[in-house]
């Protein structure tokens, strides 16, 4: 023995050391198999734990000052928390007990509320609390109005018995970092622990999707996950949990309600959904009847829920049983509906809001810890110790005032185990998460669980935000029988054809090609003005001031920056330091800037977060880090932004790779390319109309084509096609009417005609987003650059060519909008 | 007493409108002492489908779901609604004889008693009314001592609202706090409601919010235009062992013939008459026109005459205030 000499545990229990310092029966195994494996095998092993884990992006999302979330890795311990199968099974039986206590409250809340009226809760500890949701009253009598799923957070107290600590009713986590817990330890415990044989977590992700699938009535695409989308803390879960589950994970955007029903929007039209595994808290479902500044909702769920065209696992309304002050009552409510006792005991807990307990917290409060029953808005926990006698009196004013909303319970010491850490073993607080699903009108507990730990050493509160954690293992043989195609497996999930693509990720796509051509193309026209700037003394010609305005001009015309270069009020500043200008056009978040493009870029981005590669996260991460670095910065020398623009240029180019590998035509990339070329289009014209219509002498309109093909990089590419000098009429052949060049506006109508035949929508008669390029083919056609470009000397403006490219213009914005009308908005259906 | 109420609640958006969901309640409460006639409501554009359900406070939500493109919503209640003063005195005076003082009422509260559970859900902090500081609460226990009744004191609590608070629209709206109310010491009807429900809700009476309309008369040898009446607000609190007691402060009286009760609820969210959710960019204004009268006073070809004359006001009414 080594490893454990040193484990000296404070604890009035340990889950490896009995009392008289002998190894429990049950954690023999996995003590040997670590003292033969020693320090070095386990530190290799939690070394491939945690490549694992980064290796899957595990996940966990914590909010960060500057409101953007920060991926934390989640953490995994080699040492599991054993428990006997004996044991177990006891626990088992209070967890079922305990699911099912908690579906007859919630039933009974929502419909004759004989708890309250027979004084077996007092009424205010439900009316108080916020979780109580008036919104579906009397659903608790529909049939489908259930607890489908909970976890139950337990511990064991000091008296060697596992004790409930809270519930977690309304959306409860947990599960997928418990599945990919579980998956990464298999890895690793045949090194490390040979001889240990313990119970599987597959029957119940088995009977999780059939409790789904028997709701959705047989069909689970009629099914789906409700997320609240990228953003959220557990983003990662829910992305697994619809690809273990095999249902769609959808925003409240994808959806809508009509007939009083729910509806999936998908590029092929409205696909009915009945079945909602929600994740998204109990207040923000409904903008119509719950918190209206909610965006994670769909207006009109729960009119669903009440005209019966809706299960929701769990219903909305559950976040009341989330609920301390329920505590007290739980042993009285066991009696009341299953003439039972408690089989788990709970934390001694005294309800405020009657006198004989209240009188008695306020005389013990120095050793107990204040709680609020309602955890809806804050999470407020007062350790009378740690309170100053100040701070004590104000607590007990709180308590005086407003009895009801507080709970005391007793402060206890919870077990320790293991904890490997920094080449050593130590004791550690730890907290077990379990989960229960309804099966048969009963309840079925996950052989397994989420355990936590406390951070350090000395500190007894385990936090829920990520953290350390250990697998639970369940000694014993698996009983049930494996089904091969039953084992668990990860696979992204992934669209398997574009009528099935949702309208929010379609039109993401859609928006990413856009930003992205908008991204690069204003990149390109503002390193080229930089460049044009810096080089300005060079050539010793000083015509180029002229062609340098136009440029400029033309930068403020295609970002609609305006008034830009064109602010007559402060034309003499302008000219003399065209950088402030472009500076604030390249850093400011205003209208038109590349910071503004940047941040919609990367919203569209992280909306298909699980379209792309991992390869191309990584990337976008490095491009958005160093671009808000480099955007912070104030004063930076012109060369300096020259060369951080060059950079982010590349880094733009390289991700437009990346999404050409990662998405898939079923995923809708044609979507990606419409976008990206319409934006094209529209760009070239902007700068062709202020370029390009200015009639100059020869030198300045030398330098000004030469920077219209350099901004579209289309300089070589022009020499190679013409052979000859630079010349407008050749330019605008090339960029405009060229039928084989594929930036030209000719090409990109043409092309555009033959992907919108590939589309779900695709009609034989004409749809009004074809009858928009159609149209511009034909002006394309009709053009004649000899008669355009013939001009009376004093108008100094191609007015034809002009009008023409503004019609262009037009019609390929119109192009955008009804494209966006068919397929994005779905009202009419 | 008959009274026909007219309460027309109109949206308009910036852009073109194409998909909203809308929750209308605007079917006045049936109780002892109001009845209901007649009720229809008019909406346009014409809504997709409609659902009606009555809420957990006894109000009746209309759902309505409006798919054609739009730029303006509007929704008309119109009401026949008889209210029964002799029942309200026979009310007021069974609650007088049975009501108790502050401090036995706040023992029988603490407990539990069946005829008391459904007040206590009215006992809370709601949305929109929050308790009230320390300051709201001694303010409040001025009018109620221990030994004190507490009809007398939530009258003589009326009161003093009444005399303490001046009038004045435009001040505030549906959102601004009550501390702010107390600390100016003035607004409109719901100001002074919700400002009396936070205090009573502070010190321990559940309490409860009123809305609907009261009946206003033209100046002497005038005639009434239609249209210029507004939604009315005021509060009911609940005396144990007696019931329910309405209280009106805006105008310093005990509800009686002139009040047409909307809906109740714990906060004006749980009763707003209108409230959309919609797909759309820009903003949206919302504006409201109520008239109130006698039913002997109009027939339904007067309003729509003077509906029409009465348009350009309307348009620049654009707050969701009720000024009453």
């Amino acid at each position: 023995m080594q490893i454990f000499d040193s484990y000296v545990s404070e604890s009035s229990f340990d889950e490896v050391y009995d009392d008289a310092d002998n190894i429990r029966e049950c954690w023999k195994n996995i003590v040997n198999n670590i003292e033969n494996a020693g320090l070095e095998l386990l530190e290799e092993k939690q070394k491939e734990i945690d490549w694992h884990l980064e290796d899957n992006g595990v996940t966990y999302n914590i909010y960060n000052d500057n409101d953007r979330p920060a991926n934390r890795r989640w953490g995994l311990d080699p040492i599991p928390f054993v428990i006997a199968e004996d044991e177990w099974k006891t626990i088992t039986k209070g967890l079922q007990q305990r699911a099912k206590l908690l579906n007859l409250i919630f039933k009974d809340l929502y419909s004759e509320q004989k708890l309250i009226k027979e004084n077996i809760v007092p009424a205010e500890v439900i009316f108080g609390h916020k979780g109580f949701s008036t919104e579906v009253f009397n659903f608790g009598y529909k049939e489908n109005f259930n607890l489908y799923f909970c976890a139950v957070d337990i511990a064991r107290g000091p008296d060697g018995k596992m004790w409930v600590i809270s519930d977690k009713t309304q959306a409860p986590s947990g599960l997928a970092y418990t599945i990919e817990n579980r998956l990464t330890m298999n890895v690793i415990s045949n090194d490390l622990y040979p001889d240990v044989s313990i119970k599987r977590l597959s029957s119940f992700v088995e009977d999780y999707k059939d409790m789904l699938k028997h709701l959705a009535g047989g069909d689970m695409s009629t099914a789906a996950l409700l997320t609240p989308g990228p953003h959220n803390e557990t983003y990662f879960e829910h992305a697994y949990l619809s690809s273990f589950l095999e249902i769609n994970m959808v925003q409240g955007q994808d959806l809508l309600t009509k007939n009083g029903s729910l509806w999936l929007k998908s590029l092929s039209g409205l696909k009915k959904i009945n079945t909602l595994l929600r994740r998204v808290d109990d207040r923000f479902c409904d903008p119509l009847e719950l918190r209206n500044d909610s965006r994670l909702g769909v207006a009109g769920l729960i009119e669903s829920m009440r005209e019966n065209n809706l299960n929701m696992a769990n219903p909305i309304g559950s976040a009341v049983m989330e609920n301390i002050g329920l505590n007290p009552f739980m042993n009285k409510i066991a009696q009341y509906f299953l003439k039972e006792d408690l089989i788990l005991p709970q934390i001694a807990t005294w309800w405020c809001g009657q006198k004989k307990e209240l009188d008695y917290v306020i005389a013990n409060i120095s050793t107990l810890i204040i709680k609020k029953i309602d955890r809806t808005e804050h999470i407020d926990i007062y350790f009378g110790k740690k309170l100053s006698p100040s701070e004590q009196e104000n607590l007990i004013r709180l308590l005086k005032l407003y009895p009801h909303q507080y709970v005391a319970q007793e402060e206890v010491s919870f077990s320790t185990v293991p904890y490997y850490e920094d080449g050593k073993v130590e004791p550690r607080n730890a907290v077990i998460r379990t989960f229960s699903l309804r099966k048969n009108d009963d309840y079925t507990v996950m052989n397994g669980g989420l355990v936590r730990m406390s951070a350090s050493k000395d500190n007894l509160l385990v936090s829920s935000n990520g953290g350390i954690s250990k697998d639970l293992w369940i000694l014993g043989d698996d009983s049930s029988n494996i089904n091969p195609t039953h084992t668990l497996k990860y696979t992204p999930y992934a669209e398997t054809s574009i009528d099935k693509v949702s309208t929010l990720k379609a039109e993401n796509l859609f928006w990413l090609g856009r930003y992205l051509s908008r991204s690069i193309a204003t990149t390109r026209l503002i390193l080229h003005v930089i460049k044009k700037i810096t080089n300005f003394y060079r050539y010793e010609v000083v015509t180029s001031k002229e062609s340098q305005r136009i440029i400029q001009n033309a930068l403020t015309h295609m970002t609609m920056t305006y008034p830009g270069f064109m602010d007559t009020t402060n034309q003499k500043n302008l000219d003399v330091f065209p950088m402030v200008e472009i500076t604030s056009v390249i850093k400011d978040k205003r209208s038109g800037s590349l910071a503004l493009t940047m941040d919609m870029l990367s919203n569209t981005n992280i909306n298909l977060k699980d379209f792309m590669t991992l390869e191309s996260w990584k990337l976008f991460e490095k491009v958005q880090k160093e671009w808000y670095e480099f955007i912070s910065r104030k004063a930076d020398s012109t060369i300096i932004v020259a060369t951080e623009l060059d950079k982010f240029l590349i880094y733009l180019m390289a991700y437009k790779q990346l999404v050409y590998e990662s998405v898939f035509r079923e995923q809708g990339f044609i979507l990606y390319e419409i976008g990206f070329q319409i934006e094209d289009a529209l760009l070239l014209i902007s700068k062709a109309k202020s370029m390009l219509c200015i009639k100059l002498d020869k030198s300045v309109g030398h330098d000004v084509l030469e920077g219209m093909l350099n901004s579209l990089e289309s300089f070589n590419a022009y020499r190679a096609h013409y052979r000859s000098s630079l010349a407008l009429d050749t330019v605008l052949e090339f960029l405009v009417l060229n039928k084989q060049f594929p930036k030209s506006i000719t090409y990109i109508a043409d092309n555009l005609l033959k992907e919108f035949k590939l589309l779900p929508k695709a009609k034989k008669e004409l749809t009004s987003y074809e009858k928009a390029i159609i149209q511009a083919q034909l002006l394309l056609e009709s053009m004649d650059l000899k008669i355009l470009l013939k001009t009376k000397e004093e108008d100094g403006v191609y007015l034809e060519l002009d009008k023409i490219l503004s019609q262009l213009s037009d019609l390929f914005l119109e192009c955008s909008n009804e494209f966006s009308n068919t397929y994005f908005s779905h009202y009419d259906e | 007493m008959i009274y026909n109420v007219y309460h027309k609640t109109a949206f308009e958006y910036q852009s073109n409108v194409t998909f909203s969901h809308n929750l209308a309640r605007l079917k006045p409460k049936v109780t002892s002492y109001q009845k209901l006639l007649a009720f229809t409501m008019e909406v346009s554009p014409t809504p997709f489908e409609s659902f009606e359900y009555l809420d957990m406070f006894g109000n009746t939500n209309t759902h309505m779901l409006i798919r054609e493109p739009h730029q303006s919503l509007s929704v008309i209640g119109k009401s026949t609604v008889e209210v029964l003063p002799d029942i309200i005195d026979e009310h007021v005076n069974s609650i007088k004889t049975n009501s108790t003082t502050y401090g036995d009422a706040l023992k029988r509260l603490s407990k539990f008693n069946m005829n008391d559970l459904y007040a206590k859900q009215y006992l809370f902090e709601s949305e929109l009314i929050p308790y009230g500081s320390l300051k709201i609460k001694e303010y409040a226990l001025m009018s109620f001592q221990e030994n004190r009744d507490v009809f007398e004191a939530a009258n003589e609590f009326m009161t003093r609202i009444f005399n303490d608070f001046e009038f004045l629209s435009g001040f505030s709206d549906i959102t601004t706090p009550v501390e702010q109310i107390f600390e100016a010491k003035k607004g409109v009807c719901q100001d002074f409601a919700q400002f009396a429900i936070s205090a009573l809700r502070t010190i321990g009476l559940p309490t409860k919010y009123m809305s609907g309309y009261i009946e206003t008369l033209p100046a002497e040898g005038q005639k009434k235009l239609f249209g210029t009446d507004a939604s009315h607000a005021w509060f009911a609190v609940y005396i144990p062992n007696a019931g329910w007691m309405e209280f009106d402060p805006t105008n310093n009286i005990i509800p009686r013939e002139q009040h047409i009760l909307l809906g109740s609820g714990r906060d004006y969210n749980d009763i707003s008459p209108l409230k959309g959710v919609v797909f759309s960019s820009g903003n949206s204004n919302l504006s409201v026109m109520v008239d109130v009268r006698k039913e002997e006073l109009i027939s339904e070809k007067t309003i729509a005459q003077e509906e029409s004359q009465i348009k350009i006001i309307t348009t620049q009414e654009q707050n969701q205030s009720q000024s009453q």
